[in-house]
């Protein structure tokens, strides 16, 4: 303001210069006077020049000056709209959450609720039920073939916290009656009852009916795990279970999985059927310690004592070997005048998840009354392959496992058997089998000869 | 004493058939899976070289990789499947697996550490 006052003020000199002085006075004015005054009008015109363009940029200045000036308003404006929208909505959460404790504070009892059980402590997740049911269907060479029988194996567990196990396996069996008799008969044998301990990482205490680790067929193959509907023969020369205590347990060699296992027990032990020490009253699965007149006693002095161990070397999942050597020995007559004893070695090969084959050689000894000492002998070997591992894209195929065995006895007395068994599991599921398998048995027994099985097996 | 009954020249010779059958298709498909994965192995092996033959000498002073710890999976398909098909963990609950894994540990003589890795990866895949 002050310039352009300055620029007015020197134009109103000039023009009051321009019109005062009389032509006169001007004439007065001689040429320098008149010179000087020009230069001095001509530097006031530029000095004029230039506080109007000083002028136009202060002009430009302010219009941008406003410009910003309009946007901060119009973001100002903006914010406040947006904040006004948030204590909107801001509002009607708290009248929500207000709406809610109101509801929840009418609903809320009195009382608060009890905490829920985990299902680590409920009685019904400690409780399990495994096994298998299987039904056969038989022909036997020269005789009329039949449905065998019905067999309903389960396994009840209980746990009992993180270190006990209670389990027990049944068996129940229909079974015609005698012949000239009527009717049928369920049998229903307690297979084994055990209680176990875990004592720690290595060593685990189980006590009662044992299944023994004569060998792997009793604890890992029997039932429907086995490939062949039959146990192998010379299991006979063997008992499956026994009364009585065992420690057992597992050291890991590494971290691949190869372990060391071992067992080592204490069981009743055979006994006498008739109490004499005669060969043939040799019973291998008596001796439970309780008699059908109710006394208590063992059957003879001393129990029996037994040991395995076993060495399992996994070269990668699916590819593994395992061996074993068991044994047992013990009195076995009333007497306590002669012992029984048994040795087994059990292996088992896996090449693939298709390719196995597994078996056990045994051998016992014991003295009789009338016999001298008796050496029953026998050994079995079974392989299977799964067709799976054709990787052909056939239906049907990849259920399909081909199994076939070898198995002798000779139980010391004089009978000898050889069998040989072909086969195949067709996989309904991973539970449920239909296995067929022809016996070709060989025996200076009469009664036994070739047999066609069928099998439906259903694992639970 | 009782002689064991001569076998027969028809099913001598067929179960001698049945036998070779059985045999031949065990051994037959093993062959080129165990061609091939020798074959793998010795592949990775040749490629490894290879890869590293710029620090050929320097591979030689570095000390032997420690042996992968195996997994809940590969224990599982490894111990269970000797005896039996496998289950998919879906068939059980968690809580059912942890019963089923300690009889398993009593059975087959597992060892516990392994014997908890296989329940972690069961009951991590459990039906609940």
């Amino acid at each position: 303001m002050k310039t352009r006052s300055f620029a007015s003020g020197c134009a109103a000199v000039c023009c009051a210069l321009a019109v005062a002085l009389p032509g006169r006075t001007a004439a007065a004015i001689d040429d320098q006077q008149f010179n000087e005054l020009k230069e001095m009008i001509n530097k006031l015109g530029q000095k004029v020049e230039k506080q109007d363009q000083r002028i136009e940029q202060l002009e430009k200045t302010h219009a941008q000056d406003s410009q910003v000036h309009e946007q901060d308003q119009k973001t100002h404006e903006q914010d406040q709209q947006r904040i006004q929208e948030l204590e909107k909505k801001l509002g009607e959460t708290q009248r929500t959450v207000s709406d809610v404790q109101e509801k929840a504070t009418m609903g809320v009892p009195a009382e608060p609720l009890p905490r829920m059980p985990l299902d680590e402590a409920t009685v019904n997740h400690n409780f399990s039920i495994l096994g298998d049911a299987e039904v056969q269907y038989a022909k036997t060479s020269g005789q009329h073939g039949t449905f065998l029988f019905a067999d309903f194996a389960p396994i009840f567990l209980y746990r009992g916290g993180e270190k006990v196990l209670f389990e027990a396996g049944f068996d129940f069996i229909l079974q015609n009656n005698a012949p000239a008799s009527s009717g049928r008969t369920t049998t229903v044998n307690l297979s084994f009852a055990q209680l176990n301990y875990l004592m720690n990482d290595y060593v685990t205490l189980s006590a009662g009916n044992l299944l023994l680790p004569l060998g792997t067929y009793s604890e890992r193959t029997a039932g429907w795990l086995n490939k062949i509907p039959d146990d192998p023969l010379p299991r006979a020369l063997l008992p499956g279970s026994g009364v009585g205590a065992e420690l057992r347990g597992a050291v890991p060699l590494g971290e691949m999985g190869k372990m060391l296992n071992y067992s080592v027990w204490g069981v009743n032990g055979p006994s006498s059927a008739d109490g004499t020490g005669n060969a043939g009253a040799l019973d291998l699965g008596g001796n439970v310690g309780l008699r059908l007149d109710n006394a208590v006693a063992n059957l003879h002095g001393n129990p029996s004592g037994g040991a395995r161990v076993g060495l399992f070397m996994p070269f990668k999942p699916h590819y593994d070997v395992e061996l074993g050597l068991s044994g047992q020995s013990g009195e076995w007559d009333d007497a306590g005048q002669h012992t029984w004893s048994a040795a087994v070695a059990d292996a088992s090969l896996h090449l693939g998840s298709s390719f196995e084959v597994k078996g056990e050689y045994m051998r016992s000894w014991y003295g009789s009354d009338d016999g001298g000492v008796v050496h029953p002998e026998g050994w079995w070997v079974q392989a299977g392959y799964k067709l799976a591992g054709l990787n052909l894209d056939w239906p049907f195929i990849n259920n399909v496992e081909l199994v076939n065995r070898y198995d002798t006895v000779h139980d010391g007395l004089g009978l000898k058997t050889r069998r040989y068994t072909v086969g195949y599991i067709y996989y309904i599921s991973n539970t449920l089998l239909f296995e067929g398998d022809y016996e070709f048995l060989h025996s200076n027994d009469p009664g036994e000869k070739d047999r066609l099985v069928f099998q439906l097996s259903y694992g639970f | 004493m009782k002689s064991i009954n001569p076998i027969g020249p028809f099913k001598s010779r067929l179960r001698t058939a049945l036998s070779l059958a059985v045999v031949a298709a065990a051994l037959v498909p093993l062959a080129p899976a165990t061609a091939a994965e020798d074959k793998g192995e010795t592949t990775s092996k040749t490629e490894k070289p290879a890869e590293q033959r710029g620090a050929a000498d320097t591979s030689k002073a570095k000390p032997k990789a420690a042996p992968k710890k195996l997994t809940g999976a590969e224990l599982y398909s490894m111990h269970c499947n000797r005896c039996h098909p496998e289950r998919y963990p879906t068939e059980r609950t968690a809580a059912q697996w942890k019963t089923i894994l300690l009889h398993m540990r009593v059975r087959a003589n597992l060892p516990a550490e392994q014997s908890r890795t296989i329940l972690k990866y069961l009951q991590d895949n459990s039906g609940r």
